[in-house]
């Protein structure tokens, strides 16, 4: 027993000379009180979720037409209340858990808790469907998002980390990306480091956090990331873009601005690696750009640790979607 | 040593049975083999049949035996032609027995039935339910295929992996060409330079 205890205080103490040194919370499993900023930003989102769902006045019904198995049926829903999770509650247990994404009239990717709209018809989408493109970028880009939360929760505040944005989700890619602004101009991550990171990830999955979807107008969304300088710095071209509306996603506390869709919760991710984080360009004298990039798999997906192994290997090399330093090169493109 | 070979007198099943199960029925153990027959049958007949996992898995033992004895010894021997008779009450079914289900499965290596465990219906009664079929059925598979759908996010990572490692192959194999030709022209350069100067003298 006492040898136990004593290991355990050395392997302790490592670990906080080691938090000292780099800034990423390798053994706290994340940060127990939420930041005045964020907790503001959440109070924001909260309110105007409510004072959404209290516009929406008389309800009114539409016809859901699911198409798939068991049996198609037409289920009458509310309209702007009821989500294609609602209508996945009306069929099974297997459906609310299984189904990711949901397909609004067959081809257009629909959150599965975003309120429908109209009459329409209605596919449930899961990871082994026979054509998985939609779904797959779908959950590209929630890795992406949840990779931004990872970080958040990890670094130390005396490492000053400002969330940049991602790029579109590129599965060919091999990586999913995240870039951060840090204050420190020669970060180079350790190891261990990485797999705290990798830990953040599989952490966050494993609370089965619910993914929410909010479309707010640009004056909102600028309230919101008042602290934030790069997202307020992005927010004007993307609202120009989209009639004024924003699209914000929140997972637990983590709010962040995506074109969406996203999987249905944070559940949905598997097997994860963040793999490098590579430094592309001084901001500054003091922050610098950082890109950080990591694999994963969904929930149920197994692959044996060689070929996963050369997933995590080429998932080291700098992806080269656009850097958030470069201009755009088409107009109509717009940050994921 | 002079033991006989216990399993060149009986088959060896291919599945792991379990301990023998009563099936509670009010006609004792005639009816429980009743139920059995029944079956059997219905799994000849229609070779996917969904049932309570008891009866399944109770039932699965003797039609792996029977298609075992088919296979090993053929439809000219008695004792299999009366345990078929026995176990397959449609008699139709004996003559697929023996002309469908032996050619289909006497080169399988594993066991020639498969049983699955299915959901059981909620609310509904309580018996856990199965499903019991015949291997090379023409029905669709039950389980799920990840290795022949291309588009599954974990081959797509994989055979981008794989294009890319050909890349770099390529790309590796593309410098160590030019810079071998590099090689061979300042060779040949020079070459030509000696040959010219003694022209030259020559001249």
């Amino acid at each position: 027993m006492a040898g136990n205890k004593m290991l355990f205080q050395t392997v302790l103490n490592t670990l906080q000379r080691f938090n000292r040194l780099s800034n990423i919370r390798t053994y706290s499993t994340s940060k127990e009180t939420v930041s005045p900023a964020i907790a503001k930003r959440n109070e924001l989102f909260s309110e105007e979720q409510r004072r959404q769902k209290a516009a929406v006045g008389r309800v009114e019904k539409i016809e859901v037409r699911y198409l798939g198995l068991p049996e198609d049926v037409t289920l009458a829903m509310n309209a702007h209340i009821s989500t294609p999770y609602n209508c996945a509650q009306h069929l099974s247990d297997g459906h609310c858990k299984r189904s990711a994404l949901a397909l609004k009239d067959g081809n257009v990717p629909w959150d599965m808790h975003r309120p429908l709209t109209e009459s329409c018809t209605l596919q449930l989408l899961n990871f082994t469907v026979a054509d998985p493109h939609l779904i797959n970028k779908a959950f590209w880009r929630t890795c992406s998002f949840m990779l931004g939360a990872a970080l958040e929760n990890s670094f130390t505040d005396e490492a000053h980390l400002q969330l940049h944005s991602f790029p579109g989700p590129n599965i060919k890619s091999g990586s999913f990306v995240y870039d951060i602004v840090l204050q420190a101009q020669s970060w180079q991550p350790t190891k261990a480091e990485m797999r705290a990171l990798s830990a953040a990830m599989i952490r966050l999955a494993a609370k089965d956090l619910k993914i929410e979807r909010l479309d707010v107008n640009n004056e909102l969304a600028l309230e919101m990331f008042a602290d934030s300088r790069y997202k307020r710095e992005q927010l004007p071209s993307i609202a120009q873009q989209n009639q004024g509306r924003v699209t914000l996603y929140r997972m637990g506390t983590h709010i962040d601005i995506s074109r969406g869709p996203m999987v249905a919760s944070s559940r949905f991710l598997g097997k994860c690696t963040v793999a490098a984080a590579h430094k592309i360009a001084n901001e500054g004298d003091k922050d610098a750009l950082y890109r950080v990039q990591g694999v994963g798999l969904p929930a149920g997906f197994t692959l044996d640790h060689v070929s996963y192994g050369t997933l995590e290997e080429r998932a080291r090399k700098l992806n080269s979607a656009r850097l958030p330093n470069e201009p755009f090169e088409e107009q109509h493109q717009q940050i994921a | 040593m002079n033991q006989a070979d216990v399993s060149k007198l009986m088959s060896q099943l291919r599945i792991a049975v379990k301990p023998h199960r009563n099936l509670r029925n009010p006609d004792g153990p005639e009816g429980r083999l009743l139920k059995l027959r029944k079956t059997v049958t219905a799994l000849v007949k229609h070779e996917r049949i969904e049932l309570y996992y008891n009866r399944a898995d109770e039932a699965r033992g003797y039609a792996e035996l029977l298609i075992s004895n088919a296979i090993r010894y053929g439809d000219r021997h008695k004792a299999t032609m009366e345990l078929a008779d026995y176990w397959l009450l449609e008699k139709q079914l004996v003559h697929k027995l023996f002309k469908v289900l032996v050619p289909r499965l006497e080169n399988c290596n594993f066991s020639y039935t498969r049983m699955y465990k299915a959901p059981r219906d909620y609310p509904g009664m309580y018996y856990r339910k199965s499903v019991l079929e015949l291997r090379g059925n023409p029905y669709p598979s039950l389980l799920p295929d990840y290795t022949n759908n291309r588009n599954l996010i974990h081959n797509v990572l994989l055979d981008e992996a794989r294009k890319d490692y050909r890349r770099e192959k390529l790309a590796e194999l593309a410098d160590k060409i030019a810079s071998e030709s590099a090689v061979n022209a300042e060779k040949v350069g020079s070459e030509g330079d000696a040959k010219e100067a003694e022209n030259v003298e020559k001249a």
